[in-house]
């Protein structure tokens, strides 16, 4: 199965993110089966990494005014976080 | 009076298609992006409305783009001469919005066509509903670009309409920015977050065009009145299903639910009405929903802010600088009129005066920065009563041989702002703070008379004989405008 995409703000330096850890952050959908979903948010805990191969699915990365940057990285999400209750 | 005015959304397509100012598009167009693409051509070329009658993935949803992105749409939408000048239109619109409020009034459930289909609980799904991802790189999609949210106060139950952006996040969740400066902002931020008590809430999306016109308008009467005002009759609202609130019964799709006192998440960036993505991504006000009703076949309404010109620019200018109009004249202040430029995107405004006495310009200018409506706006030229407020070669040429560089220049620091000033450094952003700035075209009172410059023009420097004549025989020159 072709791996599912997602993308993900991210507002402070890139080279500050931390790779191969578990943390918190704020997905989109780019890739649901229902295409009326397509950029639905939720918060998840995942682990990404900066090379494209290591984890399931890719991760493009988006700058606070939206710019896309050329190469994806790869995430593997552990779990939606539900913040609503 | 009743105005000949529309009572809901699909009237007023009807009258842009009788005008010429429609554009129905049958083929099939994507919500995610080719649509707010489209909107935005439209907006930088002033053409017709685009009716899009066939969404992607959303078969029986339709949308209205650009619904008020000029002024000829605005003259039709007020139900005069599609010709009407500016200067007409904000007269009558004065005239309308002085008189006394008219009272909505409250009809049937089975009487309001924004009932007719009803999405509770899980039915009532936001993803479900076509939100336009409007610009490539936006935050989310934005289901509510030109649409009121409707909220009321705890304490005086005083109602506000007001245009806040609502980025859809998930199935059951909206969030957007709301100024603490505006009016829900200080209902929500003041009067239920310290009681942690949620705040309800119903958007409306796709209503007629004039209480849209009404939200986004900075009165101080209340936007369901300020509507009554505008059409000469009564706005028909209808009660929400799930909380107290009531809604125009004729728009096309209601969003009910409650704004969240204890909790923000991040919004944005999206393209905004200074024409750049500028307000950071950051944590914003949440709307979780309840309930969702609408028309059959219901027709979203979409605005894409970028470069001027769309509605947001072109009615708050408009109404931003009414009110200023208003309030000058209120003060007694003997100025020939008021205009913002949309092209400016409400930053500018030129208030045109007598320079009866000496400060008039300050005055002026403290008056109108002093207001509820600064936050908008950084800009005031005043211009003397010989300069055609409504001409930008005519105020140019004013601010660039009246206006001092240095004495005719005032700043004003210290001013409340937004986040959305694209000038502004992040932490100016950050805690909307700006500042402000006076140009006084006008030439001092003390100078001599023969030390005042004359204004060469063919008006001003040539007898009316001479005028006359040369008016009388300008095709006769060979002249063939
Ligand atoms: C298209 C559009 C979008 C707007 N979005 C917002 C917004 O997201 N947040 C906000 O505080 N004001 C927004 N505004 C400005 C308010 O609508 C404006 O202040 C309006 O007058 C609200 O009423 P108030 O000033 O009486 O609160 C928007 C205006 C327009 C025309």
């Amino acid at each position: 199965m072709a791996s599912k995409e997602y993308d993900t703000f991210i507002l402070s330096d890139l080279s500050g993110v931390p790779e191969d850890q578990e943390m918190e952050m704020i997905l989109r959908d780019l890739t649901p089966t229902d295409r009326r979903y397509k950029y639905r948010s939720f918060y998840a805990s995942a682990i990404v990494s900066k090379s494209e191969s290591k984890y399931p699915d890719l991760l493009w990365v988006r700058l606070g005014r939206g710019q896309l940057q050329e190469k994806p990285w790869s995430i593997k999400i552990i779990k939606e976080v539900n913040k609503f209750g | 009076m009743p105005y000949p005015v529309f009572k809901d959304n699909r009237e007023f397509i009807k009258a842009l298609e009788v005008n010429n100012d429609l554009v129905t598009i049958q083929q099939e167009v994507d919500w995610d992006l080719e649509l707010g693409a489209i909107v935005r051509r439209v907006c930088e070329k002033k053409s017709a409305s685009p009716y899009f009658k066939k969404i992607k993935d959303y078969p029986g949803f339709e949308a209205l783009g650009a619904p008020l992105a000029t002024y000829k749409r605005l003259a039709i939408a007020m139900g005069m001469n599609p010709d009407a000048s500016v200067p007409e239109i904000s007269n009558e619109y004065v005239r309308r919005t002085t008189q006394e409020p008219v009272h909505p009034i409250l009809v049937e459930k089975k009487k309001a066509p924004c009932k007719e289909n009803i999405w509770l609980n899980k039915d009532a799904d936001l993803l479900k509903l076509p939100g336009p991802m409007v610009h490539d790189g936006d935050g989310g999609r934005y289901l509510a670009t030109w649409h009121f949210v409707v909220s009321k106060d705890p304490e005086t139950a005083s109602i506000n309409w007001g245009m806040y952006r609502q980025m859809v996040f998930d199935e059951k969740t909206m969030v957007g920015p709301v100024l603490p400066f505006s009016d829900m902002g200080k209902m929500f931020y003041g009067k239920y977050v310290p009681k942690n008590k949620p705040m309800p809430f119903a958007t409306v999306i796709g209503c007629d065009p004039l209480s849209g016109v009404a939200a986004c308008a900075p009165s101080p009467i209340p936007e369901d009145q300020f509507a009554g005002m505008l059409m000469g009759r009564p706005v028909e609202l209808v009660k929400c299903e799930t909380c107290d609130l009531q809604v125009p019964a004729h728009a096309e799709i209601i969003i009910e639910g409650e704004v969240l006192p204890n909790i923000k998440i991040e919004e944005a960036p999206f393209g905004e009405y200074t024409g750049y993505r500028t307000s950071p991504r950051e944590p914003r006000t949440v709307y979780r929903i309840k309930a969702i009703t609408f028309r059959n076949n219901p027709i979203m309404t979409v605005s894409n802010m970028g470069i001027p010109t769309d509605e947001g620019q072109l009615l708050r200018s408009f109404s931003l600088g009414l009110e200023m109009r208003k309030l000058l004249e209120s003060q007694g202040i003997p100025i020939t009129g008021v205009y913002m430029l949309p092209e400016s995107t409400h930053h500018l405004v030129v208030v045109g005066v007598k320079p009866a006495y000496s400060g008039i310009a300050s005055q002026i200018a403290n008056l109108v920065f002093g207001s509820k409506l600064s936050p908008w706006f950084t800009m005031v030229v005043v211009v003397d009563h010989e300069t055609d407020i409504y001409s930008k070669d005519d105020v140019i040429h004013a601010l660039c041989t009246k206006c001092h560089p240095s004495r005719g220049i005032r700043k004003y620091e210290q001013a409340p702002g937004t986040p959305l000033y694209p000038f502004a450094d992040p932490e100016e952003r950050k805690w909307s703070r700006g500042s402000q700035v006076l140009f006084d075209c006008t030439f001092p009172l003390d100078w001599p008379e023969s030390d005042l410059p004359i204004k060469v023009s063919f008006n001003n420097v040539y007898p009316k004989e001479v005028r006359e004549k040369v008016l009388k025989n300008w095709k006769s020159y060979g002249f063939k405008d």
